[in-house]
């Protein structure tokens, strides 16, 4: 076998591995996206029951959660090895560019006239609690590619509900777009990142263990996040 | 444990009312609301692709058909396909979106218009996953051995729903004096007409015949609202507390609940959902997309968006758009009639060869079900 036919088979292998989980991850996310659009919450905002008081302790609720992100991705990455420096640069690039993100929620929550303070001061509620722990623990792991499949669900989101949520909320409330601008914002920046995500899963398969890993991750994380959207009840 | 016969299906009939109908010629049939040309019309139909329909009324709103009637032409049609004739039909089961009656159930009405003596009927009412229900119910009929000649047809009369009396004077009108998105859209997409198959046992003697491997059908809707629905009025949707019947019905269709109305805003979501339905079946092996010869779907693959497209594709779970076999650009989108008249153009135009693989898939957006069926082609 030439070194050609040698490499070939191995991308051949690789991009099985890849579809077989991006396949998994899409179903997990599809069922997530079912369960979400039963939560309390979002039947509100989608039988145009949703009030500004939901609102509110939508963007408090999703604050605990966006800080976080930042912060585990960054653990992950110094619990990277050094046979994986690509993965642990992904991470730390994509930790920087959203760990002001919360900022702009706080925003909203004040130009949608909320009070600072409210927002700085609020608990996490149940799911939160649930989901930030299991998100630390495993950034904590040695090697934590499974964080890959959490990463998938909480992309998606902004990729795909956080847009679609923006404007339902925004046509419901009548508030000028400005008090949206994390919902909206996210859903225009995230075209590029199912692209560079596929890149992120080459850096780790085909593994069978990485990706059932993963996709098991995918499925904790989508109920966790359920989990913390259910227990939002204004 | 008993064992299951294999089941067969015989025959295929259609039954298209009048003649084709042109794009430009559309309004001419279904009316003008509020005398006023449609906004929307052209976009709908660059986006569903359809060129030409039937309708079972006039220009004048006279009714050609009934949906019973076009029912059992599709039924007799089918028989005769096979090569048998009504007293051989031992079980029919039907499928709709809504009958000529509100009570009793559309077979019944079937059943009248085929005459002759007893049948056991199935009657299935949803939108076009109802296909799918009433071939299962008709198949098992025939794989149980209750059966030896079992009928399934799905039929439409949808265009009747689409004349301006039933948008005129309701609250679905604004200001402006335009019917929104939401109702006009779905205009422009159904048409009228029935598709039947006969279930036997044994494959027919002469001709091809088509073994039913296997049907599933998947309802989400006990995580999904409604997404095309008649009934109740849009603000109201998710309360059936004020279901039409309950305001009685001169009050409900001044709310707007007596009209055919689609969310677009959750049929995105609900396409995925579908989409993650058939992933699963992928991954499990339940459906090797490799396996397919043809693929039989009443959405053209032209008007699946982009990103659902590299979803498949990056799935490995695509089926190339060469094997993907419509009829809805010259039928049109006849609700739960389109699969069994896609079936019955693909098995008369000879191009199926036996032991081909045919995926049937019918999406319904009624309220997030999909239906999936597995045919291979016998000699």
């Amino acid at each position: 076998m030439s070194v050609a036919q040698a490499s070939a088979r191995i991308d051949t292998a690789q991009n099985t591995a890849v579809a077989d989980v991006m396949r998994k991850l899409a179903v997990a996310w599809t069922e997530f996206e079912g369960r979400l659009e039963a939560t309390p919450l979002i039947r509100k905002l989608t039988r145009g029951r949703f009030e500004l008081s939901d609102y509110h302790a939508f963007l408090i609720n999703l604050r605990q959660q966006v800080k976080d992100g930042s912060l585990w991705m960054s653990r992950a990455a110094s619990s990277i090895d050094e046979e994986h420096l690509e993965l642990r640069s992904a991470l730390m690039q994509h930790a920087v560019t959203e760990h002001r993100d919360f900022r702009m929620l706080e925003v909203d929550f004040v130009t949608s006239g909320g009070a600072l303070t409210t927002i700085e001061t609020a608990k996490k509620n149940i799911g939160s609690e649930a989901l930030s722990s299991w998100m630390f623990h495993q950034a904590s792991q040695p090697n934590p590619f499974g964080l890959l499949g959490a990463m998938f669900i909480i992309e998606g989101l902004g990729s795909i509900k956080a847009a679609e949520w923006g404007h339902l909320a925004q046509r419901r409330l009548g508030l000028p777009k400005e008090a949206f601008k994390f919902l909206l914002y996210h859903g225009e920046n995230d075209a590029e990142h199912m692209k560079e995500f596929e890149e992120m899963l080459r850096l780790v398969l085909p593994d069978d263990a990485v990706a059932e890993r993963i996709v098991t991750c995918a499925r904790v994380t989508a109920r966790l996040y359920a989990l913390q959207i259910e227990e939002i009840a204004a | 444990m008993l064992a299951l016969r294999d089941a067969f299906i015989t025959g295929t009939g259609v039954f298209l009312p009048g003649e084709p109908v042109g794009n430009d010629r559309m309004e001419d049939f279904i009316g003008r609301v509020g005398g006023r040309k449609s906004v929307i019309g052209q976009r709908a139909l660059r986006w569903n692709g359809i060129a030409t329909r039937h309708y079972a009324l006039t220009p004048e709103g006279d009714v050609l058909h009934t949906n019973a009637s076009m029912s059992a032409a599709a039924v007799m049609a089918s028989l005769a396909d096979a090569g048998l004739g009504r007293e051989q039909l031992q079980m029919l089961a039907t499928a709709t979106t809504q009958g000529d009656y509100l009570v009793p159930g559309h077979a019944s009405a079937v059943h009248g218009e085929l005459g002759g003596g007893a049948l056991e009927l199935a009657s299935f009412q949803s939108v076009c996953a109802s296909s799918v229900m009433a071939a299962k119910a008709a198949s098992f009929s025939v794989r149980a051995g209750e059966t030896d000649c079992a009928a399934a047809v799905a039929g439409e009369f949808s265009s009747r729903w689409f004349r301006p009396s039933f948008y005129e004077g309701t609250a679905l009108i604004d200001a402006k004096g335009r019917l929104p998105m939401e109702a006009d859209f779905l205009r422009w997409t159904l048409s009228d007409g029935a598709g039947a198959i006969v279930i036997e046992p044994k494959p027919r003697p002469n001709g091809p015949s088509v073994r039913i491997d296997w049907i599933d059908l998947t309802s989400l809707a006990g995580r999904f609202d409604a997404c095309m629905w008649a009934g109740v009025a849009p603000e109201h949707r998710g309360s059936l507390i004020h279901a039409w019947s309950h305001a009685g019905p001169r009050a409900a269709h001044e709310a707007g609940a007596i009209a055919l109305l689609q969310d677009f805003t959750l049929l995105k979501i609900i396409i995925r959902a579908w989409i993650g339905v058939y992933l699963e079946k992928v991954d499990s092996g339940r459906i090797d997309p490799k396996g397919v010869d043809w693929l039989l779907c009443h959405y053209s693959a032209r008007s699946l968006r982009q990103e659902i497209v590299d979803v498949l594709e990056g799935t490995n779970a695509m089926i190339p758009e060469h094997k993907w076999f419509t009829t809805l650009p010259a039928t049109g989108n006849v609700g739960s009639a389109s699969i069994w008249m896609m079936l019955d153009a693909l098995l008369k135009s000879g191009s199926a060869k036996p032991a081909d693989k045919i995926l049937c898939v019918v999406p319904e957006s009624g309220r997030a079900m999909v239906g999936f069926m597995m045919l291979e082609v016998v000699a």
